[in-house]
């Protein structure tokens, strides 16, 4: 992709918008000077270690006294000593009922890795040898690892004492979508195809660890978390709430954060642990999480279960969507009931589906607390309708390509509003498909077969922010100043860990201003100076906070040109920006620069015009006109969507398993498009982390809720090394209507797709339908030697392996909990 | 970590000195690239570590007097890899360089995987198959073992505390005339999930002559086919059907009475994939598919 040239030129203002400018991020990360958690020293800074359960399910008794008299040791800490003084969390913001959240069990633990106790040191080796001196007595309860089994009237409880609104025994939420007559669409119905898919729990495994520092003043009363964070405001008024201390005594800072995905999202036990242990102290405390403790108690991707069914007509028109959903949420889960509402929600695109009939049970097991990530519950029905989708192509004798080019929506239907209520404002969705699969040489490729080989495609359009069931909002801010040399600072609370927010936000502030990018600056995220924002999360930054920008930037353009005509004697009308200055229109070369205009607002208030307020700062906050869901599950959670077509061509090694993607394009709708670099970025890694998605990640556990493969050399995500070539990205751009710069989120739509891709590929390729998920060489080998025992033609694996155990078809399938005179009536 | 005192001797018999005191758990760190991980996640907790990193001798390549390749136990994989060897020995080369990542290879050396054991690493399953001997050194003399007696069946090796792998002698490039080495993984980075090779020498109208066929990874320490291997002695290389071969092999090292489990059947799988490669490689007639 070609670079722009960010300042302007002799000939004219040039658009920064639009240019693949370098992130101003990356010379610090590059050279090693980002300064991450783990980096950050305070003076008098002392080291905490926390004790995590080594059992799944049991009930605990825990002595810390010994390790409170070892070296170095300078406090510890339990769960029974903080019951009354600590406030359980559990849902998104206060006020919840599910409390579900403590800094530590108190008397039982449910999962492997749970927090125990904790001990705060002088040095961390010191920390780490008290823990080794803390006695724990486990008495041993029944392990659930299987939702299935969790799912049971007669299962053991995992989480003891809570009253679910909407759910019972271990399951703790229940979702129901209505939409339509689905018994009308069955009959009238010429094909159904129908189908169980399962999912994998996969991990963010942002190479920076999830860790914090926690520094209290004893004088001023002010708690400072510095942590690895996708949300200042939300950890701070959840420190906040579970401390029971005011908000304006808790600043939460970001520092440079090695992403996220998802997985730092939600506020976390051991920021609260960490702000205890400084409360007590009156010392910084450093707590930072090794990776064996953020694979087992970190956030893992929520696992699935689908029972699928599509309804098509003989020409191949969707008329119909079935789907009983139970999803795997870990033992405490924190966004894991929102991932089925809105995933399933958004993941019925691009098909405006007539009739929708889905139920979901959202339950605990005694496994990794389940929460967002890239995705948030997109790839799991992808994965599910889209592999539907070809297979009714097949059985209808269509190609799949065909079958979607009949159902999505089309640029000129736009806006439209969804049986389901999405308000689709604009896209590019089919002409995105097309590209794709012409960019794979589908046709090519399907009428010119080899052995072993195969092509598939697959679709989807994601969310570009979101208004979530339980969290009725959707709004980012900015505040620009103008300082008194014409720099500008960007004030945000939306942590930037990974998408370019110094680098885009900067492109718009120098358009709107008129000052040159390399005068631009996005301040650390500190709840203490930023405006308030929910965070960096469901690819809102560009759509949102770019909005929230935009908006700031022509309140302060409009307060600069105020300051301006009063100053030249013109008319504001007359006066433009650009080059640092502000001139009269049609003299470039003269006029006033910025710099002055911020010193007369600053130092020279006299120079102001009568009445102005001086200083030069303004503040937009965007909230979207988005949606709550009502309740037969329909709404229209996003402020616009972004399409994204993926097209997959694999080979398979018939002596190993082993899966090859030959060819590999994707297609995107990003809208108009701030920074054509950093959105390549996005789709490379969602890319990276879709195929990890695929083809290897998983968590893997014994009977007993071991994790087996917590650490990345046992935990099968793809490296740099294993990766295809990349190079086939395309960008339609359909601009929003309903965001003024028309841009859309990039950060997911390349992840979603790629399972469903993938596996369709492969089907294609050895006539082997995969229904779980991932797709491992040696699950790939294993059902080709099967199939070539037996006579089927579309083999599917694992259902038709002979040690299954699940239901093999849809009439043993399970039918949901509530059932239609329950719960929702 | 837990706390430890850090040796790092210019002198071999410092190092066996220190190995022979016993007087607190000692270890020999070489390049560092699995103990400092297992010292990191505190289960590895020596008392002392002793470097042999300042002991020039115990690194590099040579040819000794007998014409056998002799390596340093020190000797990094990299080294190894940019290795000029020639006829079979540049399979030696090649394993070397095909092993988890630049930085590992760097670092890890062939003496330090050799004393690991560790079956999924390629080392042991490459001394076994070509047959190399294992040098070892201690404060009160010397031994020389032959892989079989290095390698501990029932994991590790039969190496004592107070003894050090001073360097590994492979034998003469015109002992073998092929030597293949295949393995298979998910990743670029990872230790082989099966690893399978054959050793051969040939006699001038290609008749087998000798043999070795070797699988890593699916027992404690390397298996070797040892029926197999002699029922193809004095065969044409040419006449032997790979993918049939292989299965014996299969049949002989992982039993189809042991393979219980999904990761056993797709290991025997993997045996029969990979030997076959490997045979073929070596002259065999290639296996269909």
């Amino acid at each position: 992709m070609k670079t722009g040239q960010a300042s302007a030129d002799v000939q004219g203002k040039k658009k920064n918008v639009g240019q693949s400018i370098p992130r101003k991020e990356d010379l610090a990360l590059l050279t090693g000077t980002a300064r991450f958690i783990d980096d950050i020293q305070l003076p008098g800074m002392v080291y905490a270690k926390i004790l995590r359960s080594s059992s799944a399910h049991a009930r605990i008794r825990v002595d810390t006294s010994r390790a409170a008299k070892m070296p170095g040791v300078l406090g510890t800490l339990a769960g029974p000593e903080l019951v009354g003084k600590v406030k359980p969390w559990g849902d998104l913001m206060q006020d919840l009922l599910v409390g579900d959240h403590f800094p530590f069990g108190i008397d039982k633990v449910v999962y492997e890795g749970q927090e125990i106790a904790a001990v705060v040191a002088t040095t961390k080796y010191q920390a780490l040898d008290a823990l080794e001196a803390i006695e724990v007595a486990y008495e041993p309860l029944p392990v659930l690892v299987d939702v299935e089994a969790a799912i049971k009237p007669d299962a053991p409880l995992i989480q003891e004492g809570i009253n679910y609104e909407f759910g019972e025994g271990n399951i703790f939420d229940r979702y129901r979508v209505r939409i339509g007559d689905i018994e009308k669409a069955e009959q009238e119905a010429d094909l159904i195809v129908r189908q169980r898919f399962t999912t994998n729990r996969q991990a963010g495994a942002a190479l920076d660890p999830h860790g914090c520092v926690a520094s209290y003043d004893s004088f001023t009363g002010v708690l400072t978390l510095y942590s690895s964070t996708q949300s200042t405001f939300m950890v701070r008024d959840g420190i906040a709430d579970a401390l029971q201390i005011a908000r304006n005594k808790v600043r939460v800072i970001a520092p440079e954060v090695g992403a996220g995905f998802g997985s730092k999202v939600q506020m976390f036990a051991h920021e609260v642990i960490a702000c205890i242990f400084s409360m007590r102290l009156g010392r910084p405390v450093h707590l930072i999480l090794s990776r064996a403790d953020i694979f087992r108690s970190g956030t893992a991707r929520n696992g699935q279960i689908r029972h699928a069914e599509l309804f098509l007509t003989k020409d191949g028109r969707i008329i119909g969507y079935r789907d009983y959903v139970i999803q795997n949420c870990g033992a405490s889960s924190f966004w894991g009931n929102q991932v089925v509402h809105i995933g399933t929600n958004v993941g019925l695109l691009p098909y405006p589906i007539p009739n929708i009939h889905i139920d979901g049970d959202i339950a605990h097991t005694n496994t990794a607390p389940g929460g967002a990530l890239r995705g948030f519950g997109i790839p799991q029905i992808i994965w599910a309708k889209e592999q539907l989708v070809d297979m009714a192509a097949v059985a209808l004798g269509m190609d799949p390509l065909e079958v979607r080019h009949i159902n999505t929506i089309k640029r000129n239907e736009c806006p439209l509003r969804t049986p389901i209520g999405q308000q689709v404002d604009s896209t590019s969705m089919d002409e995105c498909l097309l590209k794709a699969a012409e960019a794979i040489g589908w046709a090519h490729k399907r009428a010119n077969r080899s052995p072993y080989e195969g092509v598939g495609l697959a679709i989807s359009m994601k969310y570009t922010s979101c208004r979530h069931p339980s969290f009725d909002t959707d709004l980012s801010a900015i505040r620009l100043r103008l300082e008194t040399d014409g720099t500008v600072t960007i004030f945000s609370s939306d942590v930037s860990h990974g998408q370019g927010h110094a680098t885009f936000l900067s492109q718009i502030v120098s358009d709107v201003l008129g000052v040159g990018i390399e005068k631009i600056t996005l301040a650390p995220a500190d709840t203490a100076n930023a405006p308030f924002g929910l965070g960096t999360y469901a690819s809102r930054a560009a759509a949102l906070l770019g909005t929230a920008c935009r908006t700031a930037a022509e309140r302060l353009r409009e307060k600069i040109v105020a300051i301006a005509a009063h100053v030249l004697e013109a008319d504001p009308q007359d006066l433009e920006t650009g080059f640092d200055r502000v001139y009269v229109r049609g003299l470039s070369d003269s006029g006033l620069y910025m710099e002055n205009l911020a010193t007369f607002s600053a130092y020279r208030t006299h120079q102001l015009p009568p009445g102005f307020e001086p200083t030069l700062e303004a503040v937009a906050t965007y909230d979207t006109p988005t949606e709550r869901e009502a309740p037969d599950g329909s709404g229209n959670f996003s402020v616009t969507y972004a399409a994204a077509a993926h097209a997959a061509h694999v080979r398979v090694d018939p002596t190993t398993g082993q899966i090859t993607i030959l060819d590999y394009a994707m297609a995107h709708d990003t809208g108009v498009v701030i920074n054509p670099l950093i959105v390549e970025g996005q789709h490379q890694g969602g890319f990276l982390m879709g195929i990890g998605m695929a083809l290897g990640e998983d968590y893997v556990y014994d009977s007993q809720g071991h994790m087996l493969n917590a650490s990345f050399a046992s935990y099968q995500a793809p490296q740099a090394g294993d990766m295809p070539e990349l190079t086939k990205i395309y960008e339609i751009p359909a601009p929003s209507l309903t965001i003024p710069g028309g841009q859309k989120g990039a950060g997911e739509s390349g992840t979603g797709p790629v399972p469903a891709a993938v596996g369709n590929a492969i089907a294609d390729a050895i006539g082997v339908r995969f229904t779980a998920l991932p797709i491992t060489p040696d699950r790939v080998l294993m059902a080709l030697r099967e199939k070539e025992r037996s006579t089927v033609k579309m083999f599917r694996y694992p259902d038709d392996m002979p040690d299954f155990a699940g239901p093999r078809e849809p009439s043993a399938w399970p039918k949901p909990t509530a059932g239609e005179g329950g719960i929702f009536l | 970590m837990t706390p430890f005192s850090f040796h790092q001797p210019r002198d071999l018999q410092d190092v066996l000195k220190l190995l022979a005191e016993g007087s607190a758990p000692v270890k020999v760190i070489a390049g560092g690239q699995s103990l400092l991980l297992a010292m990191k996640e505190r289960s590895a907790r020596p008392a002392r570590l002793v470097s042999i990193s300042a002991l020039a001798a115990m690194k590099g390549i040579r040819f000794n007097a007998a014409g056998e390749l002799e390596v340093g136990a020190a000797t990094t994989y990299a080294a190894l890899a940019k290795a000029k060897l020639t006829g079979w020995h540049a399979e030696i080369a090649a394993v070397c360089g095909n092993l988890a990542d630049i930085s590992v290879r760097s670092m890890g050396t062939i003496g330090g995987a050799a004393c690991l054991a560790e079956p999924r690493f390629d080392i042991p399953a490459l001394l076994t198959v070509a047959d190399a001997v294992m040098h070892v050194a201690s404060a009160v003399g010397e031994r020389s073992l032959p892989p079989r007696e290095f390698f501990n069946t029932r994991g590790g090796t039969h190496l004592h505390a107070t003894e050090l792998l001073t360097h590994i002698t492979f034998p003469r490039v015109d002992a073998l005339s092929t030597l293949a080495f295949e393995k298979f993984r998910f990743r670029v980075f990872d230790a082989a999930i099966v690893t399978a090779a054959c050793a051969i020498r040939l006699t001038g109208d290609r008749q087998v002559s000798a043999v070795t066929l070797v699988v890593g990874a699916v027992d404690l320490a390397p298996s070797t086919a040892t029926a197999t291997a002699q029922s193809l002695v004095g065969r044409q290389i040419a006449g032997i059907q790979a993918g049939e071969v292989a299965k014996l092999v299969a049949a002989e090292v992982l039993p189809p009475a042991n393979r219980t489990d999904h990761h056993r059947r797709y290991q025997a799988e993997l045996v029969i994939s990979l030997m076959s490669k490997a045979l073929a490689r070596s002259g065999a007639t290639k296996a269909e598919n």
